[in-house]
């Protein structure tokens, strides 16, 4: 049995780890990256010039000869779920997402944003889709596949690098979370004092950024966006919908501040205070501060 | 020349429940156009009268796809037609098995040249359909795109990068996941529903299309245990302070 990764980045901790569970010999298949993590055999897939990842798909699918009982892990990064679309369809083979545990062939994963889990046996190969994790280091020792397939007929004419990058949420200790109950941009200021007091990260729910676009795309937190665990969650003019707080179970402890008693968000805090976020911020930070130079006079 | 956009109509897990052996009731969950799925019908209809093509719309879902809510859900978005499999066993099939029977429903109809699908459904939120259906037709596939415009052998497609953009073209036929926020989703008019009370949607089964042995067993159910929350509520910003202060957490 093998252990197959397929991935265009070394941002792959979180599969080597999974492949480390499954105990079978690892072949990692790299797209377009030769200097990849050791592994018992590394397979490079060569990308000519302008040819975005996607189009590689025959060739990896020809590279990662799975067999039943082996398992395919692919980080979820959109070129990367092309790749296993295009092989877990080749293969008639099922896309396994929400992996919370592998043991005898079985398969233990979350189903509709965590509210309910199944055991899966499949005879086929399976084609996991895992977050990434972090970048590995790599070495020069990839042998390139060079079986012929041939390229879909793709080519990259034009690239811009305007978008802001939001922060690595996965180790923040304390994040400050905004929502749509925010009239308007200029008013992330009163959330942004908060996170400073606190000394938190900020991040928001998804249609903070990409609905309006106040925030970086990738700093929402959800079963979309980032899985963050911090000490600390404070959730200002969030709802609460499972596809939102699917991202924020780990974390210790949670305060909702929402002006609606009946907002979902209350069932998942642990603290919450049912008021205007506009009066509710402000008298935090005031809060907050005295706290803090009562602090300073102590020492 | 055709676009065919999938859409999915499916309920929103945040209002299922769920029972101490893992089984999800759906019966309080009114099911609908998946979240995203009408900006990509929204993203074709603008690029089919750009361009003088047919739209047509293709599910694969339970009857319930086949009943006249979901055919004026989605015929009122815009589409010319709709081709469905609605059958209730494939409410137990697996993505992989969805996805071919949509390639399924893609082959039935004449001249495609593009399909598209939404960004992530609601109830799976996978954003593995689009990748699928391309691996059953054997088309190049693209997720998060934002733009499309017809070129003379292709597309010309604009893609959302982590810190970016990048714009690409492809040669013959592909499919598309459109980004959640691509367009600008319009709500559909009184005109616009009774225009859809008009279309077709031809639905076929099953064992109309090639059949799939992509199987997979469920062996075992049962339901996460959640953390538990103490769920106080607290009476303003200074009770909150002194709470978390006390938890050590400040
Ligand atoms: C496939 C799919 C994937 C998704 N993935 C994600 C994801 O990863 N992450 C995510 O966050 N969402 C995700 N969503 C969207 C999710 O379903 C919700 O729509 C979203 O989380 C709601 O965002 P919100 O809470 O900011 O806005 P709303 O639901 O509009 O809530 C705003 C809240 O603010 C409160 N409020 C209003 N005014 C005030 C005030 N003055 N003071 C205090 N409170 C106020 C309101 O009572 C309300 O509760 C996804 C949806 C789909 C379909
Ligand atoms: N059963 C289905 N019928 C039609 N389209 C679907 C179906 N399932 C998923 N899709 C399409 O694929 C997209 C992504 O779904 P998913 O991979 O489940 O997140 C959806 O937004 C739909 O456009």
């Amino acid at each position: 049995m093998t252990t197959w990764i397929i991935t265009t980045s070394n941002q792959i901790a979180g599969l080597v780890a999974m492949a480390d569970r499954l105990g079978s010999p690892v072949t990692i298949v790299g797209v377009g990256i030769d200097v990849l993590p050791a592994a018992d055999r590394v397979l490079t897939v060569p990308l000519t010039e302008g040819l975005p990842a996607e189009a590689a798909a025959p060739a990896v699918c020809a590279a990662v000869e799975a067999r039943p009982g082996d398992a395919v892990l692919v980080p979820d990064r959109a070129g990367e779920r092309v790749l296993a679309g295009a092989l877990a369809a080749r293969l008639g083979a099922p896309v396994l997402t929400g992996v919370v545990a592998v043991a005898d062939g079985l398969f233990e994963i979350d189903r509709f944003g965590g509210i309910a889990r199944e055991r899966i046996r499949t005879d086929r190969p399976a084609v996991l889709v895992l977050p990434g994790g972090a970048e590995l280091p790599g070495e020069q020792a990839a042998e390139p596949f060079d079986e012929s397939a041939e390229p879909f007929a793709a080519r990259i004419t034009a690239e811009t690098s305007d978008a802001e990058a939001g922060t690595d949420l996965s180790s923040a200790k304390r994040i400050v979370a905004v929502g749509r109950g925010f009239r308007a941009e200029a008013d992330l200021g009163l959330a942004r004092d908060l996170a400073a007091s606190l000394d938190a990260e900020l991040a928001c729910s998804r249609p903070v950024a990409e609905g309006v676009g106040w925030l970086p795309k990738d700093s929402y937190v959800g079963v979309s966006g980032q899985t963050v665990k911090p000490d600390l969650y404070v959730a200002v003019g969030v709802s609460g919908q499972l596809q939102h707080m699917a991202g924020v179970r780990e974390a210790r402890t949670i305060v909702a501040i929402n002006n609606d008693e009946h907002a979902p968000i209350f069932a998942h805090a642990d603290y919450g205070v049912v008021g205007d976020l506009y009066e509710v911020l402000p008298a935090l930070v005031t809060a907050l501060g005295r706290g803090r130079d009562r602090g300073r006079d102590m020492r | 020349m055709t676009i065919v956009v999938a859409y999915k109509w499916a309920s929103n897990p945040q209002d299922a429940s769920v029972d101490a052996e893992g089984v999800v009731d759906w019966s309080r969950a009114k099911p609908a156009l998946s979240e995203y799925d009408p900006v990509a019908i929204q993203v074709g209809r603008e690029l089919a009268t750009a361009i003088g093509s047919e739209l047509v719309g293709v599910s694969v879902g339970t009857a319930a796809v086949n009943g006249s809510m979901a055919k004026k859900a989605a015929m009122s978005r815009g589409f010319d037609r709709g081709l469905v499999l609605a059958e209730d066993e494939s409410a137990d099939w697996n993505r992989t098995r969805v996805a071919q029977a949509l390639a399924g429903l893609v082959r039935r109809i004449d001249g495609v040249d593009l399909v598209l699908t939404g960004d992530a459904s609601i109830d799976e939120n996978a954003k593995l359909v689009s990748a699928l259906l391309a691996g059953h037709l054997g088309w190049p596939c693209l997720q998060d795109v934002t733009g499309v415009e017809r070129t003379d052998d292709g597309w010309s497609i604009v893609q959302a990068v982590p810190g970016g953009t990048r714009t690409i073209a492809i040669a013959g036929p592909a499919v598309l996941a459109i980004a959640s926020d691509a367009a600008q989703v319009k709500v559909p008019g009184m005109k616009d529903i009774l225009a859809a009370g008009r279309k077709t949607v031809e639905a076929v089964t099953a064992a109309d299309l090639e059949p799939s042995s992509v199987e997979l067993a469920v062996a075992g159910r049962s339901r996460p245990a959640a953390r538990a929350r103490r769920n106080r509520i607290v009476a303003d910003a200074a009770e909150l302070v002194s709470a978390l202060r006390a938890d050590g957490l400040l």
